[in-house]
């Protein structure tokens, strides 16, 4: 099969390109603001990859993940601040513990479907941050961790800037879509996408569908804690607003502003979502002085009917439609006009 | 022992008796074509027998394994598979995948194998599109396998099905109206594309509207009419059954 050794090819050629744009970038881009918000695209990334495994690969709606987002960081931020364990091992056991959380919750979430299973979800979320919120001994409630958390280091290299930060950040990025790529072509992912295809068909060619969407959501929750983690070392304060339903909705919007069935789709979506709402920040104010922070979701509502009515398949999907769209019609124009 | 052994089948919608005390059986090899007017109760039948539906009673012998109470994917995994009346193609799909997802039950990489593809798993992904490519062959795919499913006609979508299920090498094969919607040079290809899985060893039990082909196909034919078997028998039994062309053709022409 000389044409799936071809497309191999060219998914690693995009990877490596890929990787060595990003490591490049913090060398041209040398104001810090800039820096900050890349490393926030890439902590924003590893969430949503996770996020479009679980909604474009297994076809499942969450609207919780801001919470296993949280999880990570909290169990990274009061291990390492009150409890002095290492940064690295913390965010391991966030990992672990977050995604032990999902799968224990999953088992009875999975027996959803549709919307039940969103709204199951939002009531997660929802219940995580009101831990966050309520449980002042551990977690300093609303006004968060009153000790700092330590910056992360490797040996005694300590990454306490932006540009330091960048590369641990995306290179963590670069290793769940990697990973999340292998998934996606492999006897797993076929099974995933076979389900949101027709879970008939696929239950009838022996796919345990309840198992692997369990698996999945438990992958992606793992994901958003590890996203989570690095988002407390580089922040090195957390308090529970970050981590609300406006969070999960973003993610959401980011998932499917990029397009669920592309790995790349995260990327797009993050970084047009995020460069948004910077830009948003800097000019509501001077437009409208009195706006609080809600205008943030009438964009989004805006944003999330613009791409569904116009590029419903999200702007990475989309773009490649429009450009074979475009050499349709000029290869169609090029016949035509070589009649004449 | 006959391969399948289906006793007393019942099940029931609310009041509506869909499937009622039917039983038969199956052996190894064999063609065997369930026909009946529409709304008789030969889907449910089918959707009983892979574990879509639970019966309301009776039960349903595989190899001398009851499968009633199985969920659809273990029967699967025992080697029962099917196609769909109305097709369940995987449009997200290629042509390919399509038929690789065939061959989940006779692989096994799991996540952490899919998530680290290790030698072990990348060799089982060459069998899986070796295996893939062969069961592509045999339907007269192969040219099309990187060609996304949904962009097939409708004839080649229903042989895209065929080839994934028999890409799960199942013994016993269950094909729900495979000729509906084909054009008389697709039907020929399926006859012979039948032909050559019963060679192969693989049982078949087909739904079929198209009684000239059943009666070319079939050894044996199940006749059902509202839910209940109404005859069982050689097509030549069958077509000279007077009970079975009573339902057919309506009570009037038994008068006359």
């Amino acid at each position: 099969m000389e044409d799936l050794k071809r497309r191999k090819r060219l998914r690693h050629s995009l990877i490596a390109l890929f990787t060595v744009i990003i490591f490049i970038l913090p060398f041209i881009i040398t104001n810090n603001y800039y820096r900050s918000v890349l490393v926030i695209i890439g902590i924003y990334t590893t969430v949503v990859v996770g996020l479009c495994l679980l909604m474009g690969y297994a076809g499942q709606i969450s609207l919780g993940h801001a919470g296993f987002y949280g999880l990570g960081a909290y169990v990274s931020g009061v291990l390492t601040s009150t409890y002095d364990v290492s940064p690295w091992i913390a965010i391991l056991l966030g990992a672990v513990g977050t995604g032990l959380v999902a799968y224990i919750i999953g088992i009875p979430i999975f027996r959803l479907q549709g919307h039940y299973l969103a709204l199951a979800t939002l009531g997660l979320g929802l219940i995580i941050h009101v831990v966050m919120m309520e449980e002042v001994d551990i977690t300093g409630g609303p006004s968060g961790l009153t000790k700092s958390i330590p910056y992360l280091s490797i040996g005694r290299f300590e990454l306490n800037t932006d540009f330091k930060y960048y590369f641990l950040v995306w290179i963590v990025a670069l290793a769940a879509i990697i990973l999340a790529n292998n998934v996606v072509h492999s006897r797993i992912g076929r099974a995933l996408r076979s389900v949101h295809g027709s879970e008939f068909a696929a239950q009838s060619l022996g796919v345990d569908t309840g198992k692997y969407k369990l698996q999945v959501f438990t992958l992606s929750a793992i994901y958003a804690s590890v996203a989570g983690s690095l988002y407390a070392h580089y922040i090195t304060f957390i308090s529970p607003s970050p981590f609300g339903l406006m969070t999960s909705i973003q993610f959401l919007v980011m998932a499917v502003v990029g397009g669920l069935s592309s790995i790349w789709g995260p990327i797009f979506g993050v970084t047009a979502i995020t460069l948004l709402t910077e830009g948003l920040k800097y000019i509501v104010p001077k437009m409208i002085p009195q706006a609080g922070g809600e205008y943030e979701i009438v964009v989004y509502g805006v944003i999330l009917v613009i791409i569904m009515i116009f590029l419903p398949e999200g702007i990475t999907s989309g773009i490649v439609n429009l450009y074979e769209g475009w050499r349709h019609r000029k290869e169609l124009a090029d016949v035509t006009s070589g009649d004449k | 022992m006959s391969l399948l052994e289906i006793s007393n089948l019942t099940k029931s919608f609310g009041g509506i008796l869909a499937v009622n005390e039917v039983s038969f059986s199956v052996n190894n090899g064999e063609i065997i074509a369930v026909i009946g007017p529409n709304g008789a109760g030969k889907t449910t039948l089918f959707n009983l027998m892979t574990g879509i539906y639970q019966p309301t009673g009776g039960q349903v012998l595989f190899n001398g394994n009851n499968i009633i109470g199985m969920s659809a994917h273990r029967i699967a995994g025992l080697g029962i598979a099917r196609t769909f009346q109305n097709l369940q193609i995987f449009n997200n799909m290629t042509v390919l995948e399509n038929v690789m997802v065939g061959r989940h039950t006779k692989s096994k990489t799991g996540l952490l194998g899919a998530i680290f593809p290790i030698s072990r798993v990348q060799r089982e992904e060459r069998e899986i599109v070796e295996k893939a490519m062969e069961k592509l062959t045999l339907v007269g795919l192969a040219n099309k396998a990187m060609v996304g499913a949904d962009n097939l006609p409708y004839g080649r979508q229903k042989m895209l099905e065929i080839s994934r299920a028999i890409a799960l090498e199942p013994e016993l094969l269950l094909l729900d109206e495979p000729a509906a919607g084909l054009n008389s040079t697709e039907t020929r290809k399926l006859v012979k594309i039948i032909y050559k899985l019963r060679d192969q060893g693989v049982t078949i039990i087909l739904v079929e509207h198209d009684m000239e082909t059943v009666m070319e196909i079939a050894d044996r034919l199940v006749v059902l009419n509202f839910g209940n078997k109404l005859a069982e028998g050689t097509p030549v039994e069958i077509q000279n059954n007077q009970e079975v062309i009573a339902a057919y053709l309506g009570e009037e022409d038994l008068v006359c």
